[in-house]
């Protein structure tokens, strides 16, 4: 290895995490790493997450709908390097008074003025990017910092801690492996500094990436002994058809919605609590499944992890929704130093629900999750298709402003785009992309039309399966 | 625009008055001044000032110029010429009838003359106090709000107003902000779009 490279990579790496590294690199039934991707986590980064580790769980709060004076005094000084905080809020005295009257910002403020949220005078040499698709509107780029994301590994520790599950440190160890399922991905091994230098590998379940095929893949996963696995439902119920012999303590289930069936079949055939974990590139992790639903999970709700976000469910106006009644979630706070979150919509809707604990304290979590409804879809030869590849189908190289793309149960895909004005699309090259992800064997429909989405309320449903969500195999 | 200023201001003479004496300022304001060493220039600034102060009613030891303002009205440097030229210039707009008539503006206006030009001579050139409309309105409207006189015909509101909108000081102020905005916006926008920052950091999930 490069070791000029890996310092680079793990400023903090010693030799026995460049070994543990080694150890992912050169495994016999290693996938073809496409990059090595580093922490780059520096020694004063590790301070920074021991006071974050140090702060308080998230403590019920006096009053749902205000956030608690440390925030609002965040707000204040962060107000002072944000321009566009300083317009929204021109007189600092409406925060205390009037906070609903907030405007309140979304996914489209962050990508097309993003120079005026991160703060003026933040130094920007350790600026790094993450690009998240989301499954609606158009790719995000969200600027982070390699020290906030160090931060965001406290937060699995709850999590995990929740479900009696410690995580796995050390130079010998293996942390975490993350899974997906798509066409096209960066896979590449990495040590975790604030897990003392345990390893971590990005993978794709896809035969493609295997040199050895699924086999090899199934070998690699179970040799390595990952303490757990992170993925989203489409790869995790890949897991279970490929029949992957893996042990670890606990598997956590990102990005959408965990249907309940999938979430037993997944418990059963690993015997480890399996977590519904909610978070954004933009937000971090706001919150995750508590054991005591283990039973019923979806009807206990989801509980507050980031002791430093106040999170609000709010109308379309902003003013927070009854009890019981749905809102967008929405988000004020965090750490990410690039990008502060002042009533930050995410997109995503929740209620709320008050849960007794048995020591009497209510605990109010976010219940009936929508927005990250699951949708999978197949190629004609039974693999798994991401709508994460067919949006990029759809609008890497066609300029297409909306789509609503259906897959009916016989298998045959249906998809109506309304292109940019004046870019002619032509139907038959999309349909050409399209079954390159689908197969040959799947008949395919594109039609234009330019007046999708110009229905009242705007709003286009991108994805639809008739195949239904992330099921068990 | 003196924020602190309580008592409501005395009535002074219209801004037309003034602009139209900037516009007929002599030559002989407009000619090089002097500065200290140099046999270059042709008006000793300093002497101008002095003859102004008691014109305008300063007692006569407040008239003479303490030790700072000499250095400042004599200038040592190149860079000091606009500075010179402004104030002969302005020197010029003080001697206005009505200003003389009206008495004891003399500690004001040595004030705005130490004080307040600077500023404006670092933006703008000096002849174009003379020779621009726009800018002979500015400096007339500066100095009468320097001195706390309220332009003839206006309300204070208007006269605030009209000054804002003028500013030279104000305006080079908003270009360098603005200036300072999009070189932050792009350094950003390179940032963002630079190899090392799109590898990012390993994270435990992606959501």
């Amino acid at each position: 290895m490069d070791l000029a490279a890996a310092r680079q990579c793990f400023p903090l790496a010693t030799p026995a995490g460049l070994q543990n590294l080694e150890r992912l690199r050169q495994h016999p039934d290693a996938p073809r790493w496409t990059h090595l991707v580093g922490d780059h986590v520096r020694a004063e980064d590790l301070a920074s997450v021991e006071a974050f580790r140090a702060s308080a769980q998230p403590a019920p709060a006096a009053d749902r709908h205000q956030p608690p004076p440390a925030l609002l005094d965040w707000i204040v000084r962060t107000r002072a390097r944000v321009a566009r905080w300083r317009a929204l809020v021109p007189d600092v005295a409406v925060l205390e008074r009037d906070w609903p009257s907030i405007p309140t910002l979304r996914r489209e403020d962050l990508a097309a003025r993003i120079e005026t949220l991160v703060p003026e005078d933040e130094p920007l040499e350790r600026l790094i990017v993450y690009e998240t698709s989301g499954t609606t509107g158009h790719a995000l780029r969200v600027p982070h910092h390699p020290r906030a994301v160090a931060q965001l590994h406290v937060l699995a520790e709850r999590a995990l801690a929740w479900h009696g599950v410690q995580v796995r440190r050390g130079p010998e160890a293996v942390a975490c492996m993350n899974l997906h399922a798509q066409a096209r991905l960066w896979v590449y091994p990495s040590l975790f500094s604030v897990w003392g230098e345990a390893a971590f590998a990005r993978l794709n379940l896809s035969p493609r990436d295997w040199p050895g095929g699924m086999a090899s893949a199934a070998r690699f996963v179970s040799a390595l002994d990952p303490g757990f696995l992170s993925g989203d439902p489409t790869s995790l119920s890949e897991l279970l058809r490929l029949d992957v012999p893996a042990r670890p303590a606990a598997l956590l289930s990102t990005a959408v919605a965990l249907a309940p069936p999938l979430r037993r079949a997944l418990s059963e055939r690993y015997a480890c609590p399996v977590l519904d974990w909610y978070s954004t590139t933009e937000t971090g992790p706001i919150a995750c499944s508590k054991p005591d639903g283990a039973g019923d999970g979806d009807l206990a709700g989801l509980a507050i992890l980031a002791p430093d976000l106040f999170v609000e469910l709010l109308d379309p106006e902003g003013r927070p929704v009854p009890d019981g009644a749905r809102g967008e979630i929405t988000v004020t706070g965090g750490r990410n130093p690039y990008l502060p979150l002042l009533r930050y919509r995410t997109g995503d809707f929740a209620r709320w629900m008050a849960v007794t604990g048995p020591d009497g304290v209510v605990e109010w979590r976010l219940a009936d999750l929508e927005g990250r409804a699951a949708v999978s879809f197949r190629a004609d030869d039974g693999s798994p298709v991401n709508p994460v590849d067919v949006g990029r189908a759809l609008r890497g190289r066609f300029a297409v402003l909306q789509h609503a793309f259906t897959q009916e149960a016989d298998g045959s895909c249906r998809v109506v785009l309304r292109p940019a004005s004046g870019i002619p699309v032509d139907p038959a090259q999309v349909a050409a992309e399209l079954r390159s992800l689908f197969g040959n064997g799947t008949p395919i429909e594109v039609s234009i039309d330019p007046d999708l989405g110009r229905g009242r309320d705007g709003k286009v449903v991108p994805y639809r399966s008739a195949l239904g969500g992330a099921h068990p195999p | 625009m003196n924020p602190f200023r309580r008592t409501p201001p005395r009535s002074g003479p219209a801004v037309e008055q003034l602009t139209r004496r900037l516009a007929e300022c002599p030559e002989e304001f407009l000619l090089e001044p002097r500065l200290a060493g140099s046999t270059d220039g042709h008006i000793e600034v300093a002497a101008v000032v002095a003859d102004l102060l008691v014109a305008l009613g300063s007692p006569e030891p407040e008239a003479k110029l303490s030790p700072q303002a000499v250095k400042v009205w004599t200038g040592t440097s190149p860079g000091d010429r606009n500075l010179l030229s402004l104030t002969l210039v302005a020197a010029w707009l003080c001697h206005d009838r009505t200003l003389r008539e009206l008495g004891g503006l003399g500690p004001a206006v040595r004030r705005w003359l130490l004080e307040g030009l600077p500023p404006l001579a670092a933006v703008v050139a000096p002849e174009l106090f003379v020779s621009d409309g726009d800018r002979r309105e500015e400096l007339a409207r500066a100095l009468l709000d320097a001195l706390g006189l309220l332009p003839a015909g206006e309300t204070q509101a208007q006269s605030a107003d009209r000054l804002r909108a003028l500013s030279s000081v104000e305006r080079a102020r908003v270009i360098e902000a603005t200036r300072a905005q999009q070189q932050r916006a792009r350094e950003l926008r390179e940032q963002m779009a630079s190899e090392r920052a799109r590898q990012a950091a390993a994270r435990y999930s992606s959501e």
